[in-house]
């Protein structure tokens, strides 16, 4: 069930393996690369989402469709990347080929993608007349918003790998039909162009670096830092203990009448490691996962505990072997609907982390905030035009063995920033009145549960909003005697009434308040300093309740 | 009044350049730093360098100071106890950030520490609109509540930043006044003073650090300036700011958080300087040291500024060069890593225990130890013989890497230095390819102890066509003091659609900040015909996040100003991400003005032609190993300090002086120009 290469084409055969040390300076080469890439759409770009949260990636590609590097920004976006190239090469034989094509996609099926927002464009690299690359990005256009979720025709425009550009020249049709298919159609062309400015720039830098080097040693280099992120990634896996670990936890959608068991079981054995994933069958709801994004998933909290400096290439997924039953919400076969999958491939690494942790204590966190809680807000400007606004929200970090859990963060599959009060207020008519973090939300434990997060916002004109996110029923666990930190939770100040399960219509002056899941503790809280206890107690991150109940401070003899 | 001097403290030493106003005569001074208290080691320079040099301190009539003290106390985490008033529901956003984690892999990173502990941080009810309107008033009781408060936890500094007071400062001026008032003892800073900028978040940790720093920095200038005044020099020293420039001790002391990443700037002012009078305008500057690397890019005889970037994890917005660092220098330490790459840094041995060639203890090879294995670096020559360098030492070091990557000693040493190379460069491609600049178009000004060594590699390596190696690479630092103006910067964010009436605004804005820069000059006494300005404006695409900062001039009607901004900005944007967008609103964001008090510089004289041929600098020849023939080639050693303009040799060569050495590669040419500069170039 793993996905293999499927297409073997021509390509400049790859020299002698490169010395150790031109492998290196062609390793920093795409590295600098990739973020360059990164850096230039993050800058170009127009829509919040991406220019201010970041919620875009970059990536160069080999021929057989490897990741030869991806920029450290989304890891979930490596779900969208590693579909594509295979879906490219299954419909167009590369001798069709050209210089300055532009393919577009983003279906989870057809398209390479893991949910229809995150649009990815992928240009080749030629050099001297042959393949030598692919330069890729993936930006999630905060558009496709007040659909249904029912199957994945409701939740957006399906678009299969086809060609944008076409040896350079724009096809104007293919952009006008999918323009025409989303809401906000001005701020899509904007960023759209800084996608394809972003590959550009991938482009020109690996054709200086053919230039420089030869086609054959940077192909050669590509192949060599995939067996290196390979002999790394199984150097540590070597250092867990073999033997078979199972955690289960329960998956609870925000707002959806839908409540799920979902397990995993972790085979380590050698230098190898076999993960199987068991969860319901696919439901009618947009939380299922593509296999694509259950990889990414995968490779993220394996690397997390296992090396996390191992170059993220695809070599550090050969030691892996991942199933899931298809037809599976974490499995999930055409036509289940995808849109807000994140939430639970956050689940995914919560369970991967729950079986480690009796293998590699010492690596593991407790239980994250277990979600990526997102609010949703789209309107119409008195001047009639749509806007939409995304954003996502941190919550608390699981504890460490060693360490407290970070507050307020985002934790696994995603690292957006948030966006400045200051910028939020002068382009959507919605005013923030609250950004902090929430007391009493770190679990109790030696070291204790990262807080989670409240924003509260006051809508200035009527709207729609949409929540996802999960762990409102469901605490984060902690590990080894750690207490469960806080839930997540959604109040309306006005009572809201037009809200019904996650989504509604707000009026102007309605006020919502979005509280994000803490993280679970690590160890027995009453082994927690005193100090670190009467800290917490005069920061007002615990009440006197939890330093007497959880953490057995005598609080009055304490006299903080 | 004929003496100036230029002291630059840094960790190790402390470098003190004396200069003759009227002779032009210069001295170099360099003592071991004193980093308890800075001040003394500054002192006892300046008076050792007056002493040795004759001079009468009441002659002294320049004093300027390279400080780190703001920079290691962030660091360090040496500030004060501080505490922090924001908008009622904002007072966690110090900690939040921008709600990302520091490291994407990493279970087990932490966040740099607050700098204000969450006990001492109050929300006081007050609220303005994104137009600077007024939503809710000031609580003023409240915050004298607050003031009570946090005056009984201890703290001996404060902090305000509310949401929009960098459109609207009336709030956070009148907080400032109650304040003064309540808590007259403490250092009070607001957030519309220090950076009235757009985007709380940076806006908030900018004033945080800036009181976090400030009663360190006063009393620190305040020891400094009795301990000048003691020596008998008369007049007030002047401190560097990351901006290049340099400003009043009082200025310094309300706002140290502008001098934070003031280090590597004044290395920078004297690449201008020196590049300037040779000829190359267009140059990037190299200087690497122990641990590290600092590159700059300056166009036109200008240093591209930037105005925010991270100290040690805590975001800063104020105007500065825009300098890149790398974790590459002569000590860093190579090794393989269990993938089986060679890899080079971010490690260093630093100066204790040093390169495994100094015999102190570290067996890990340095950049420094394959320079000695290759015969770039001379074994025993260091620093003039100070310091003993073992080649037996450096080869075993070398051999035991080159045993594990199954390659031999030479292509072991020659890898590292490939590598290390491929990281320098990496450092110089963000601050010219990423910013639409070709390095081709550059001369690389290579300085610090290790710059001129790996100059040549590091040229060939971006296609540089020449490099410059000034006269004394090793103490350019103390030297840009003495080559700096005053200056300070003003800014104020003003986010409006360019259209013709925007011209109008824009100017007003400049207006404004025009009677602020007359203040300060007034303050600073700079006579009439020194002052200048440079005017600059932040623009973006309306929708975009990040401006592209464009220089306009001061006069002018507001068409011609309004044509300027437009053009501007579409060559800047078309330069930086190669398009522009046809139908795209552009929108001001932020007016900057910077105040420049032009002070009378040291003039470098040019030297008198040599009257000897070059030969007549060789002192000695030594078997160099090079990458291009696998083999060893007899290099001669040339002395630089025999060395006269009208010199010139080819390649291969080793130049050799106290504090550097230079690799000139085979095929190279170098000469020598009028001001004892070396020149290399490609052929």
């Amino acid at each position: 069930m793993t996905t293999q290469p499927s297409t073997q084409q021509a390509r400049p055969v790859a020299g002698a393996v490169p010395d150790p040390i031109t492998v290196e300076i062609l390793g920093n080469a795409f590295s600098s690369i990739a973020d360059e890439m990164g850096e230039a759409l993050v800058r170009a770009s127009y829509s919040t989402n991406i220019k201010e949260r970041r919620d875009c990636s970059t990536a160069l590609f080999d021929t057989r469709g490897q990741v030869l590097c991806q920029a450290e920004h989304i890891p979930m976006h490596l779900g969208s990347f590693l579909g594509m190239i295979p879906h490219i090469m299954a419909r167009y034989p590369v001798e069709t080929l050209r210089e300055g094509d532009v393919f577009i996609g983003n279906d989870a099926y057809e398209g390479g993608g893991t949910h229809l927002p995150d649009i990815v464009l992928a240009e080749p690299v030629f050099f001297d007349g042959s393949l030598v690359a692919w330069a890729m990005n993936t930006a999630h256009h905060a558009d496709f918003v007040d659909r249904g979720h029912a199957h994945i025709y409701q939740e957006g425009l399906r678009i299969p790998p086809v060609r944008l550009y076409r040896a350079g020249e724009l096809q104007n049709e293919v952009r006008e039909l999918i323009l025409l298919n989303c809401q906000v159609p001005q701020e899509r062309l904007s960023d759209l162009r800084a996608q394809c400015a972003a590959n550009q720039l991938g482009v020109q830098r690996i054709q200086s670096l053919c230039a420089r080097y030869g086609a054959q040693t940077v192909i050669a280099a590509g192949d060599a830092l995939q067996d290196y992120a390979e002999r790394k990634m199984r150097a540590g896996i070597s250092r867990i203990p073999d033997g078979t670990y199972r955690y289960t936890d329960r998956f609870d959608p925000y707002g959806l009448d839908l409540d799920m068991e979902v397990s995993v079981e972790i085979v380590v054995e050698g230098d190898a490691m076999r993960l199987h994933f068991d969860s319901p069958p696919q439901v009618r709801a947009g939380i299922n996962l593509v296999y694509t994004g259950l990889l990414a998933s995968v490779y993220f909290a394996v690397k997390s505990l296992v090396d996390p400096d191992v170059l993220p290439n695809s070599g550090l997924a050969r030691p892996l072997t991942v199933t899931a039953p298809a037809g599976t919400v974490l499995n999930c076969r055409h036509p289940a609907a995808v849109n807000s999958r994140i939430n639970i491939c956050q689940r995914v690494v919560d369970i991967i982390y729950g079986a480690l942790a009796q293998a590699i204590p010492e690596r593991v966190t407790a239980a994250g905030n277990g979600s990526c809680v997102a609010a949703l807000f789209s309107g119409t400007r008195e001047d009639g035009e749509f806007w939409a606004y995304l954003e996502t929200i941190g919550g608390g970090m699981g504890a460490r063995h060693g360490l407290d859990g970070l507050d307020g963060v985002h934790v696994h599959l995603t690292n957006t920033s948030n966006l400045p009060a200051e910028s939020l207020e002068q382009e959507y008519p919605l005013t923030l009145l609250r950004y902090e973090l929430v007391d009493n939300s770190g679990g109790a434990g030696r070291q204790r549960g990262g807080m989670g997060l409240r924003r509260v916002y006051r809508v200035e004109q009527d709207c729609r909003l949409t929540i996802s996110g999960s762990r409102h029923k469901y605490a984060p666990w902690g590990l080894a005697g750690g207490l469960p930190g806080g839930k997540g939770e959604v109040r309306f100040g006005n009572g809201a009434v037009g809200f019904k399960g996650n989504a509604g219509v707000l009026k102007a002056g309605d006020v919502v308040e979005v509280i994000t899941p803490g993280a679970g503790g690590y160890g027995d809280p009453r082994e927690r300093s005193v100090e670190l206890v009467k800290e917490d107690l005069r920061a007002g991150n615990i009440d006197a309740d939890i330093a007497r109940a959880a953490y057995g401070l005598d609080v009055r003899a304490a006299s903080v | 009044m004929v003496w100036r001097i230029g002291v630059d403290s840094g960790g190790t030493f402390t470098d003190v350049c004396l200069f003759n106003d009227s002779t032009g005569e210069s001295r170099i001074w360099k003592l071991s730093s004193t980093p308890e208290d800075p001040s003394v080691g500054i002192a006892d320079g300046v008076a050792q360098a007056l002493a040795q040099a004759q001079a009468d301190p009441t002659a002294v009539g320049f004093l300027g100071h390279g400080t780190t003290v703001a920079t290691n106390a962030l660091i360090q985490l040496r500030g004060v106890p501080t505490g922090l008033i924001t908008t009622d529901g904002f007072r966690d956003l110090l900690e939040i950030g921008r709600q990302k984690r520091p490291h994407l892999y990493d279970t087990q990173a932490v966040k740099p520490a607050v700098l204000v502990p969450r006990a001492l941080r109050k929300g006081v009810v007050e609220r303005l609109r994104s137009d600077g309107s007024v939503e809710l008033a000031l609580d003023e009781e409240g915050l004298r509540q607050a003031a009570r408060e946090l005056a009984k936890a201890g703290i001996e500094s404060l902090a305000v930043c509310f949401l929009y007071s960098y459109r609207n400062a009336e709030h956070e001026q009148r907080a400032l006044a109650i304040l003064r008032e309540a808590l007259p003892d403490t250092f009070i800073c607001v957030s519309s003073d220090i950076a009235p900028e757009f985007r709380e978040f940076e806006r908030l940790s900018t004033v945080v650090v800036n009181a976090y720093l400030g009663p360190v920095m006063q009393r620190y200038i305040k020891r400094l300036y009795k301990r000048i005044k003691d020596l008998g020099v008369p007049i007030e020293p002047k401190l560097t700011q990351s901006n290049g420039g340099i400003i009043s001790f009082d200025m310094a002391a309300s706002m140290p958080v502008r001098t934070i990443l003031s280090g590597p700037t004044t290395g920078v002012v004297a690449a201008q300087a020196i590049a300037g009078m040779a000829g190359y305008p267009n140059v990037i500057t190299f200087d690497v040291g122990g641990t590290s690397s600092d590159v700059a890019l300056l166009t036109d005889g200008h240093c591209a500024q930037a105005n925010q970037a991270d100290a040690g994890g805590y975001p800063i917005k104020a105007p500065m060069l825009d300098i890149h660092a790398v974790g590459a220098g002569g000590g860093s330490i190579a090794y393989i890593d269990n993938g089986g790459l060679l890899k080079v840094g971010p490690r260093s041995a630093g100066a204790d225990p040093g390169p495994a060639c100094y015999g102190k203890g570290n067996e890990e090879p340095t950049v420094t130890d394959a320079n000695v294995v290759l015969g770039t670096l001379s074994a025993g020559t260091l620093l003039g013989g100070r310091l003993t360098v073992r080649k037996d030492l450096a080869e075993a070091a070398v051999q035991r890497l080159a045993d594990r990557l199954g390659l031999g000693l030479m292509e072991a040493a020659q890898g590292i230095i490939a590598v290390a190379t491929a990281n320098m460069a990496k450092a110089i491609r963000v601050i010219s390819v990423q910013r639409g600049h070709d390095p081709r178009g550059y001369a690389l000004f290579a300085f610090g102890g290790a710059g001129p060594l790996h100059a040549a590699r590091l040229a060939q390596e971006l296609d540089m066509p020449r490099i410059i190696v000034p006269r004394a690479p090793g103490i350019l630092c103390a030297m840009g003091l003495l080559l700096t103006d005053l200056r300070t910067d003003f800014m104020q964010t003003r986010i409006l659609a360019l259209t013709a009436a925007a011209a109008g605004v824009v100017r007003a804005t400049f207006d404004t900040l025009q009677e602020d820069a007359t203040r300060w000059f007034d303050e600073e006494q700079v006579p009439a015909s020194a002052r200048e300005t440079a005017l600059s404006v932040d623009m973006r695409y309306a929708g975009q996040n990040y401006e592209l900062s464009v220089p306009v001039p001061a006069g002018g009607d507001d068409e011609a100003l309004l044509a300027r901004m437009v053009q501007g900005f579409e060559q800047a944007h078309q330069r930086q991400y190669g398009f522009l967008v046809p139908d795209g609103q552009v929108q001001v964001v932020t007016c900057r003005l910077a105040a420049i008090g032009k002070t009378p510089k040291i003039q470098l004289p040019a030297l008198a032609a040599a009257q000897t041929t070059s030969d007549a600098a060789i002192v000695g020849q030594r078997e160099v190993w090079f990458r291009e023939t696998s083999s060893w080639a007899a290099c001669p050693i040339y002395t630089r300090d025999a060395l006269r303009p009208g010199h010139a040799f080819t390649g291969p060569a080793i130049v050799e002086q106290m504090d550097a050495t230079t690799l000139v590669l085979p095929g190279m040419t170098a000469r020598v120009d009028p001001h004892a500069n070396l020149i290399l170039e490609f052929q």
